[in-house]
């Protein structure tokens, strides 16, 4: 489905918080979107994924197969799920920490030092934020502002240093996109 | 009201409490552990009690015990857990007791896997526990659905003094959509036939029991026949879903309809007359709507579950009577059908037929 994005990585990395985010986002800013799961038996350092949906009309089905956006944070991530991406889809992927190389010719692939850029902002925790942040500058899916506006509601109990620092990492996403 | 993003498991919850929930039994299992971890904290709220029991054994007794005192009650679980509450449900319909019971179903038979499936059609319609008893059985496919049918189980259950049973799977269990919560109802009054009306100078002894002795069980037996028969007339509902000039008809329930759906939008843009018959009660089973087909018409049915082989298949055939063929398509043991791959089945499937 052209309008699915999954979302991949390891147990740890906020990969399943990318995808409530970006979802949280998109109804607060009255379009619609459904968030999928992919659960299993693993914790902390296991494959993560999760699958969302955006669509100005409503979804009929939740269960999209095949995404047009595929987001790898890491090796293991990329080499599990790029058989899922479309042809004619976007990569896009943590060039810290997927090291493969990446063979198909036939999707937009788009590389964000992600992980690097977070150790920068001040913890790798927010590596996650920042590919959001690369994904919604290259899709429009839902803008800036409104990411910003979701995000500082999630954090509204958390200190003025850990929203700070999520902004600043969302900022740094978009600039790394428009590079 | 305001839509909310919300996980369906969590939402299933806040619905039972919105709806008089006010004890709940259980005991973890994937993929349904969010029902009782949201209950754990929120039932306290609202003056309602939360127990998690040490098996489900216990749970489902506790539930009888919260139900003979006239409290709405529930408990949830997934397929294994369910198969232990057997005896209980049992009990519960035996006693004509009310409760709301929830199986969020996964991979099965055995300890199956813990991932979305469809394997306990077959339990939840035919054969919840011994002695022939019949529960509604409700198969929600969205978040919303799932909510509404919950929130309105109490009642109905206290309708009948039978438990009402929803059956969903493990995808609706995880997924998060847009869910406009309905408001908190009031709580009725506690029934005549409960224990514990002490302040309505009730003091006789009274006995809830489902021994009752062999002349009032089979009249007992015979009151859950009319009922059984009152259900197939007045509860019985499905969606139709671009069914009227259908060739080749769908049957799925709960996710897998969602799925077939988005299968029919596709295949349609083709060309290709495809419906779906959506059971939302799966007992009663919509049996009319089958039996009314035009099968001048349809040229073959086809059951799409997230079960191996298909479930409704017999409950199809017993209307179809021979007038179509009944195909299937499923995955199963958490392996979980997709939008696009079933589009393709249905398509093949639809092609072989026309070799």
């Amino acid at each position: 489905m052209k309008n699915a994005i999954i979302f991949s990585g390891t147990g740890g990395q906020g990969v399943m918080s990318m995808g409530i985010m970006l979802a949280q986002s998109a109804v607060e800013s009255g379009r619609h979107a459904i968030y999928m799961p992919s659960y299993g038996p693993e914790q902390r350092g296991g494959s993560a994924k999760c699958t969302v949906i955006i669509d100005k009309d409503e979804i009929v089905s939740p269960m999209a197969g095949y995404g047009g956006v595929l987001v790898a944070m890491n090796n293991m991530a990329y080499d599990k799920f790029i058989g899922e991406l479309e042809p004619g889809g976007v990569l896009v992927y943590d060039s810290t920490l997927v090291t493969v190389p990446i063979e198909r010719d036939d999707i937009t692939k788009i590389g964000i030092p992600a992980d690097a850029l977070a150790l920068e902002v001040g913890s790798s925790k927010v590596a996650n934020v920042i590919v959001i942040g690369a994904l919604i500058a290259l899709t429009g899916l839902v803008t800036p502002e409104e990411f910003q506006r979701s995000l500082d509601k999630k954090f509204a109990s958390k200190s003025d240093a850990v929203r700070a620092m999520n902004a600043e990492a969302l900022k740094r996403g978009i600039a790394a996109a428009s590079k | 009201m305001a839509k909310v993003l919300m996980k369906g498991n969590e939402a299933v919850a806040e619905a039972a409490v919105r709806g008089g929930c006010r004890f709940f039994a259980g005991y973890p299992i994937t993929p349904q552990s969010e029902i009782p971890e949201y209950l754990s904290g929120r039932l306290p709220e609202v003056g309602g009690v939360f127990v998690q029991g040490e098996s489900e054994v216990a749970s489902i007794n506790m539930v009888y015990g919260a139900a003979v005192a006239g409290v709405r009650a529930m408990t949830g679980s997934s397929g294994p857990g369910i198969s232990l509450k057997a005896e209980g449900i049992s009990y519960l319909s035996g006693a004509l007791l009310p409760a709301v019971i929830v199986n969020v179903s996964r991979g099965g038979p055995g300890l199956g896997s813990i991932q979305p499936a469809q394997q306990d059609y077959l339990q939840a319609t035919k054969a919840l526990g011994h002695g022939g008893f019949r529960l509604i059985v409700e198969a929600p496919h969205t978040v919303q659905e799932a909510v509404d049918l919950v929130y309105d189980s109490f009642e109905l259950a206290e309708r009948d003094r039978n438990p009402v049973f929803i059956l969903m799977d493990g995808c609706l269990g995880a997924v998060m959509e847009e869910v406009e919560l309905p408001p908190m109802k009031e709580l009725p009054e506690r029934p005549d036939w409960a224990l514990g009306n002490f302040e309505k100078g009730e003091h006789e002894p009274r006995i809830i029991t489902s021994i009752p002795g062999e002349d009032v069980l089979e009249m007992l037996n015979k009151r859950a026949a009319m009922l059984q028969q009152s259900w197939a007339v007045n509860d019985v509902r499905w969606e139709e879903y671009r069914l009227d000039d259908a060739e080749y008809v769908c049957v799925a329930y709960g996710t897998s309809a969602r799925v077939c759906k988005y299968a029919i939008n596709e295949l349609r843009k083709e060309g290709i007359k495809v419906g779906l018959i959506r059971p939302i009660t799966l007992y009663p089973f919509p049996n009319k709507v089958f039996h009314d087909l035009d099968y001048s018409r349809v040229k073959a049915i086809i059951d799409v579950e997230m079960a191996i082989p298909c479930q409704m298949v017999e409950d199809i055939a017993a209307q179809v009577m021979e007038r179509a063929p009944i195909l299937q398509y499923g995955h199963s043991g958490g392996n979980t059908i997709n939008n696009e791959d079933t589009t393709a089945a249905i398509k093949a499937l639809i092609g072989g037929l026309n070799k």
